[in-house]
């Protein structure tokens, strides 16, 4: 495998090149042996502190990564649950508006047609003391349908909110 | 002698080697596409650098992160300038890493132990 010279193992190759190339010789001088070997020699000790420190520098800053990743993945489960609350309590508020509305016109709609109704019924099935307790009870039943009816809007407009960010993630 | 000055970017370093006041500066990230074509420019200053250094050479390396390559282009530099080491002239790398990035510094300690160039390691306080 011939290296370029824009390569960042270009003088290692080099090396090993040329001392492939002196093995190739068929005669050896002793004085060439001992400074090939030299050469070799420091060119290996030269390889061996390189991948001793480049390895442990790779494996750590590996871990350096795997921090960050964890770090970023914590993060990312904040903000979803900042998120979510976020758009629980917009949900939440959008929910209020929609029953006080509901009941502002139940209230209405009672004040105006079924209770007179109602009161005008039982007035005349019972006594008017009794009318008065029926219609009572009425408003009773509307204001307590009030926050169940808050609950149940509530969790049909976080689910569809729910859809929407789960739609614009993918 | 020029100055290297290279700006740096999302992937490689700011460069900033002044061969007049003897501050070598790498800072940021290295993780170069390709680091020969980056790191070579680099290495040419210093043989240039190391035949006529001043009285005090400064290397300043504040990295975030760098790539496996990278760090053989670092060990490149040190080992270049271990020369000057060699031939007792003052140097003194100043390695720097954020309070809380204990692989940097331990990656200092690292390069400290192989080039036996004489190391300050630097806390930046946040």
């Amino acid at each position: 495998m011939a290296e370029k010279s824009s390569d960042i193992y270009y003088k290692e190759f080099q090396n090993l090149e040329q001392s492939k190339n002196f093995l190739k010789k068929e005669n050896y001088d002793k004085s060439e042996i001992q400074l090939e070997l030299k050469n070799l020699v420091e060119n290996y000790e030269e390889l061996f502190d390189q991948v001793k420190i480049i390895t442990k520098i790779s494996d750590r800053l590996q871990r350096k990564l795997d921090k960050t990743n964890d770090k970023l993945n914590e993060r990312n489960i904040q903000l979803q649950e900042t998120i979510d609350a976020l758009t629980k309590a917009k949900v939440g508020r959008k929910a209020t508006t929609y029953i006080l509305f509901f009941a502002v016109a139940l209230f209405i709609v009672s004040e105006a047609f079924i209770e007179p109704r109602i009161e005008s019924w039982a007035a005349l099935k019972f006594s008017v003391g009794i009318a008065f307790w029926v219609g009572l009870l009425l408003k009773f039943v509307i204001a307590f349908m009030i926050k169940p009816g808050e609950m149940i809007i509530e969790k049909t407009l976080l689910k569809r909110a729910r859809k929407e960010i789960i739609k614009v993630e993918a | 002698m020029e100055l290297l000055n290279i700006e740096g970017s999302k992937q490689t370093p700011k460069i900033n080697f002044n061969a007049d006041t003897g501050i070598l500066e790498i800072s940021g990230r290295s993780i170069p596409e390709n680091s020969f074509e980056f790191y070579n420019p680099i290495l040419i200053w210093l043989d240039e650098y190391v035949a006529t250094p001043v009285e005090k050479t400064v290397i300043k390396v504040n990295l975030e992160y760098f790539n496996t390559s990278s760090s053989k282009y670092i060990l490149e530099i040190f080992k270049k300038m271990k020369a000057l080491h060699v031939e007792k002239k003052d140097i003194v790398v100043e390695w720097y890493y954020d309070e809380d990035d204990e692989e940097m510094m331990e990656t200092g300690e690292d390069y400290e132990d192989v080039t036996g160039l004489p190391f300050k390691i630097l806390q930046i306080e946040e």
